[in-house]
């Protein structure tokens, strides 16, 4: 078992050090095929926000040289409308569920963790910070989650601005740290329009692993989770050794499930 | 869907194009036309995003894809891959087209365009099957098909020798202009249109909005269950999670691995 959250009354006990993604497998309710809730020691779910959004315009995917840039704009129904087709659910599965929070809807926040603390088929959150975010703001934002939840509550922090960012969500109240989103990049459409957001899929994998390694070096005292980019089973022992206590999956459920599928079980050994 | 290993057992050139036939029965087997396909290309992890590619043939073994001339790395290696080599794909993605029971006369209508202007992989080809299976079942089948050359065009000895084809050439719209009346397969629609018990499309955002103008102008109304069209987007995951592929319909924001690619018509341009 692989505790995330070593300080918290709430244990997240992990049975598998490999997690989906945040909105890797939707909620919980689209599965690539031959990916199940027993390969993961946890699901994070796609940012939530208290009102729905509708996200960003159609055209959100562009490729970039091994890799590519989405852009959902926390396209969600909204905390009810998620809570009302997939708490049920949750509940019955075998594997803990952690309900993200989408970084563009901070005012949300406390309301969406104060109402979580009494949800059963949630073991915890992942907070979504955006890039550029200061220290002050990342030691507001995980206060404020603190102080609505005794849940466990994981930060997923722009790799590029790890180091930087941690301390404060750690003081704040962190129980562990995702690391993290990719830089900000941009590419061009099919269609010749530009897109401009996070850098995902393999692309992004340096940038993860020199903030895991920039993170673990300061020594905080919360387990570090790796997010970013993770495609192959050398990725994934590279973050281990760096300082990572578990991963993160998504692109590669999507774009290669039977892949993601010999990675996890390699790392089972 | 369903992830395979499918063998590339023939290669033939089309113009600058290829197409490549893949056998994979299981995947063959339940495929239908305008459903699509994600096709792994390149080495290692790049490119990293598959490639879309809707069937042009398919029989109980072997499916058969098309690559265009077009500039793509993924299409540029697919273009190279060896006879035997084999091809990792993900399919079968969303809804395909389905001609109800009772029509008789089957009316499929195409443009030619490029990817950036039709949306990825996207062409009259994927109505191939379609158009075979409806002649097939002997149904009365009508192709028009516009493209802005000739060498452009579907040849005519791909097609069932019953089927009725018109072809049209006219030069490439130009996204939010308005269209010019009467040219490319608009020239055929007051006379098929009337005959049609349900049209399939594949083209354009545009091509399909000019195909319901002209349907509201002949029939007077466009219903739902008339005509059914592919439409374009860029799948990631094919199965719902990634919302990579939402599309405004008329109905809201949907994604389109899950509602479609074949839609109504009237899904896309509404009721009115
Ligand atoms: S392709 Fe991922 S949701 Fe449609």
């Amino acid at each position: 078992m692989i505790e995330l959250a070593p300080h918290n009354k709430h244990s997240l006990a992990l049975a598998a050090p490999v997690m989906a993604g945040s909105g890797a497998v939707g909620y919980a309710d689209a599965w690539p095929p031959g990916i199940s809730a027993t390969m993961f020691g946890a699901l994070v779910t796609p940012p939530v926000s208290w009102r729905p959004r509708r996200g960003h315009s159609p055209g959100r995917l562009a490729e970039t040289p091994a890799g590519f840039i989405l852009t959902t704009g926390d396209h969600n129904p909204g905390f009810r409308r998620v809570m009302d087709d997939h708490a049920l659910e949750w509940r019955r599965l075998a594997v803990p569920i952690l309900m993200a929070l989408a970084g563009s809807t901070v005012e949300d926040w406390d309301r969406i963790a104060g109402r979580l603390e009494e949800e059963p088929g949630v073991a915890g959150l992942e907070l979504h910070v955006t890039a550029g975010a200061r220290p002050v703001d990342v030691a507001n934002w995980v206060g404020v989650v603190r102080r609505a939840t005794t849940l466990p509550l994981l930060v997923k922090l722009p790799s590029s601005q790890a180091a930087t960012l941690a301390p404060a969500a750690v003081g704040a109240g962190a129980d562990a740290l995702v690391i993290g989103s990719g830089p900000l990049a941009a590419a061009v459409r099919q269609d010749g329009a530009r897109l401009t957001g996070p850098l995902a899929g393999p692309a992004a994998f340096p940038f993860t692993l020199v903030g895991v390694a920039a993170v673990a070096e300061l020594g905080l005292s919360v387990p570090i989770v790796a997010g970013g980019g993770i495609c192959r089973l050398e990725d994934a022992q590279a973050c281990f050794r760096a300082g990572a206590m578990a991963i993160q999956l998504r692109s590669l459920l999507w774009v290669d499930p039977a892949a993601a599928v010999r990675l996890v079980e390699a790392l089972r050994g | 869907m369903i992830q395979i290993t499918a063998t590339l057992i023939e290669r033939r050139s089309l113009g600058a194009g290829q197409e490549l036939r893949l056998r994979a029965p299981a995947l063959a087997r339940s495929l239908t036309a305008g459903q699509a396909v994600l096709v792994q290309t390149g080495c290692g992890l790049a490119p990293y995003l598959r490639r879309v590619f809707y069937p042009i043939a398919l029989d109980d073994e072997s499916w058969t894809l098309r690559v265009p001339a077009d500039g793509d790395w993924g299409h540029a290696w697919l273009r190279t891959v060896a006879i035997g080599a084999t091809l990792d794909c993900l399919g079968s993605v969303g809804n395909g087209f389905s001609v109800p029971a009772g029509s008789r006369n089957v009316l499929c209508l195409g443009e030619d365009a490029p990817a950036s202007v039709a949306g990825p992989g996207i062409s009259a080809w994927a109505l191939l099957p379609a158009i075979v299976q409806a002649a097939s079942e002997g149904r009365a089948v009508a192709f028009a098909l516009e493209a802005a050359l000739a060498r452009d065009l579907i040849p005519s000895q791909r097609l069932p020798a019953a089927v009725e084809y018109h072809t049209a050439i006219r030069p490439p719209r130009i996204p939010d202009r308005p269209a010019s009346p009467g040219v490319g397969v608009a020239q055929f629609l007051p006379e098929l249109l009337p005959w049609a018990d349900v049209v399939l499309a594949a083209g354009s955002l545009a091509f399909y909005s000019e195909l319901a103008t002209a349907v509201r102008a002949v029939r007077y109304e466009l219903g739902r269950g008339f005509a059914q069209i592919l439409y374009p987007a860029a799948f990631l995951c094919g199965v719902g999670a990634c919302q990579a592929c939402v599309a405004d319909l008329a109905t809201g924001r949907h994604r389109i691995c899950q509602r479609g690619p074949v839609l109504d018509l009237v899904d896309v341009v509404g009721e009115a």
